[in-house]
């Protein structure tokens, strides 16, 4: 536990550096402009960021950073998914940051359902997606209330080397499926509300 | 313990009950416990009434229907995916892209279901979006990488323990690294000849060259068959780019499939597909095609095969044609006698969405398909979806049920008269 704790605490430092790169280059976000955009967006992930289908994950309240990262993946080919590419080659760097502004602007919640507690959350994932599934550093996504099969395919990406992130590499590679599925539905369990928009 | 112990009874039972009735069940049984377990042995029970359920019969009120015809609300049944309707007609199991399966029943013969639960909620599922029966009872899920048999689902499903069987094991449906999450909504059907054809989606948009070799030997991007002892898989179609729905016609017993078309190549191109497959192996184009005789760009240079089976009908662009039934009951007028119903999920990148409805397909005497919509209206004005259709089954009253995996419910279609 103790060498995934060390890892970890690197992976924050440079995940870090890694958003705050990205940041300085990419022009910044206008929300009104975000929203008329997420009409491509909204049959999957919903106008304010729930997800209307399973494939899809929430991203209401999602941190701007992270979706700008995600976004840019898409785009530029080291992050593959058969919608996602397509809608992504589309959009410009101003595109991507209104995007990520509207969505990172709604008002996300997470609690525990009755009968669990913090202290039952896996603990390789705590420091940075919090026990309830709300992240707490720039360069990870909030998991609250997210489908199991969903968390499950993409620790496996990441496991796989389909998916690359300097941290979450290095965790999922000692994760057995029995032990993904484990914190899939540690997550999955967990109840998300992202606030309605009119 | 207490779990094991009726684990173990329910499997004697079943076994017991498979060998009177078939001996066809793949010899390599497993106990209920060798699968990966939730140890939950409670029910997931959905309420039927209630504001949700008012809501979804206001929208109702919108769905245009032709003369004669009704539509209601059968049963809440969340991420309501495809559905197989038990040959008893106790019970019909409806899949989800998640990780239950849903059993609906219509206790007091209303037409209208009166309890939904899940099914084996022991058994950790994965993506079981495609349950299918054999006319003797037996329960197949075809999931994201394995496929279960549950003997006798009907009578077993009060019973959180239910026995269950491999049909194919955990991994073998596909090589793990070609796993995905989209283009997984696999399905099942057992064809005249008592096998399992069962869909494999490929994952990508467009199949990449490298990858088609493999997928062709495992029938990704394809339909496969087996037989319900396990043995004798085999590739049965070919040239599939992610077919969620197929179904034999009633009198000829050929495999009439649907195909969703390639993206990104603009909102009216290419067209959706309904295919028709004439003999073992046919070849119907994909990636050489992006949908019907569109060329895809990625393989615009290449010569494509020269057996290439085109669609029977093509359909309008984007607007997902998933699960899809023949019409072989006695409630409805003559014209529907075998014609196809079909489900539009509806488009979800194009700049107006299409689809969202119900569709008839018509095949006449030369074999020709003229499509038309049955039911629809589940867009508003705003272009937003209020339900997106699956699946299309048939009860054993002629009338006909609709999944819908955004309401999160299943309809029901019945024919009065005017």
């Amino acid at each position: 536990m103790r060498r995934l704790a060390i890892i970890t605490m690197g992976g924050v430092i440079l995940a870090h550096g890694l958003a705050s790169h990205a940041l300085a280059q990419t022009p910044v976000g206008e929300p009104k402009a975000g929203r008329q955009k997420a009409g491509m967006c909204r049959t999957c992930h919903g106008i304010e960021g729930r997800a209307r289908i399973p494939i899809a994950p929430h991203i209401g309240g999602e941190n701007a950073a992270y979706l700008a990262h995600q976004l840019t993946a898409f785009r530029d080919g080291t992050r593959v998914h058969e919608m996602m590419s397509v809608v992504a080659k589309g959009l410009d760097d101003q595109a991507i940051a209104d995007l990520s502004a509207w969505y990172a602007g709604q008002q996300v919640a997470a609690s525990l359902p009755p009968g669990k507690e913090e202290a039952m959350a896996p603990e390789a994932c705590i420091s940075c997606h919090g026990a309830g599934g709300l992240a707490t550093i720039e360069d990870a996504p909030h998991l609250a209330g997210e489908n199991a099969i969903y968390i499950d395919t993409q620790l496996k990406a990441f496991r796989s080397g389909k998916r690359k992130h300097p941290v979450m590499s290095e965790i999922a590679v000692g994760l057995s499926d029995a032990e993904i599925r484990a914190v899939a539905n540690w997550y999955a369990g967990t109840r998300i509300e992202i606030e309605p928009v009119k | 313990m207490k779990h094991l112990m009726s684990s173990v009874a329910a499997l004697a039972l079943a076994a017991g009950f498979a060998h009177a009735q078939t001996p066809d069940v793949p010899d390599n049984l497993e106990k209920l416990s060798n699968f990966q377990s939730t140890g939950t042995k409670e029910f997931t029970v959905i309420e039927q009434k209630g504001e949700y359920a008012d809501g979804i019969k206001k929208n109702l009120e919108r769905i245009k229907v032709p003369d004669g015809f009704k539509i209601g609300l059968y049963a809440i049944v969340p991420d309501a995916r495809h559905m197989a309707v038990g040959p008893q007609g106790i019970v019909t199991f409806v899949g989800t892209r998640k990780d239950k399966v849903w059993a609906v029943t219509d206790r007091n013969k209303d037409r209208i279901a009166d309890e939904v639960k899940d099914f084996a909620p022991s058994l950790t599922f994965s993506i079981p979006n495609g349950p299918c029966f054999s006319k003797d009872g037996f329960l197949y899920i075809a999931e994201q990488n394995r496929v279960l048999l549950f003997p006798a689902a009907e009578f077993f499903y009060e019973s959180p323990d239910v026995a269950a069987f491999n049909l194919v094991k955990q991994g073998e449906l596909v090589p793990s690294e070609h796993e995905s999450f989209n283009h997984t909504a696999r399905v099942c059907r057992i064809g005249p000849d008592g096998k399992a054809y069962i869909s494999l989606g490929q994952p990508f948009n467009v199949a990449p060259a490298e990858s088609l070799d493999e997928f062709k030997k495992w029938g990704i991007g394809g339909i496969i068959r087996i037989n319900t002892d396990g043995t004798g898989r085999e590739v049965y179609t070919y040239g599939v780019r992610n077919s969620v729905g197929h179904d034999f016609h009633p009198e000829t017993g050929e495999l009439w499939f649907t195909d969703n078309q390639v993206d990104g190549m603009g909102d009216d191109i290419p067209p959706g597909e309904i295919n028709r497959q004439t003999a073992a192996g046919q070849n119907f184009g994909h990636p050489w095609y992006g949908g019907g005789s569109i060329r895809t760009k990625e393989y615009e240079s290449e010569e494509p095969p020269a057996d290439v089976v085109m669609p029977v009908a093509e359909m309008e662009a984007h607007a997902a044609d998933l699960g899809m039934s023949f019409y072989t009951g006695s409630m409805f007028p003559e014209r529907y006698k075998n014609a196809i119903f079909s489900a539009q999920h509806g488009s979800w990148n194009r700049t107006t969405p299409v689809g969202a409805r119900v569709m008839v397909t018509f095949v006449d005497q030369e074999g020709k398909a003229t499509s038309e919509p049955f039911a629809e209206g589940w867009m508003d004005e705003n272009g937003e979806y209020l339900g997106r259709p699956v699946d299309v089954a048939q009860l054993r009253d002629g009338s006909l049920i609709v999944s819908d995996d955004l309401a999160g419910a299943v309809y029901r279609i019945w024919y009065e008269g005017n």
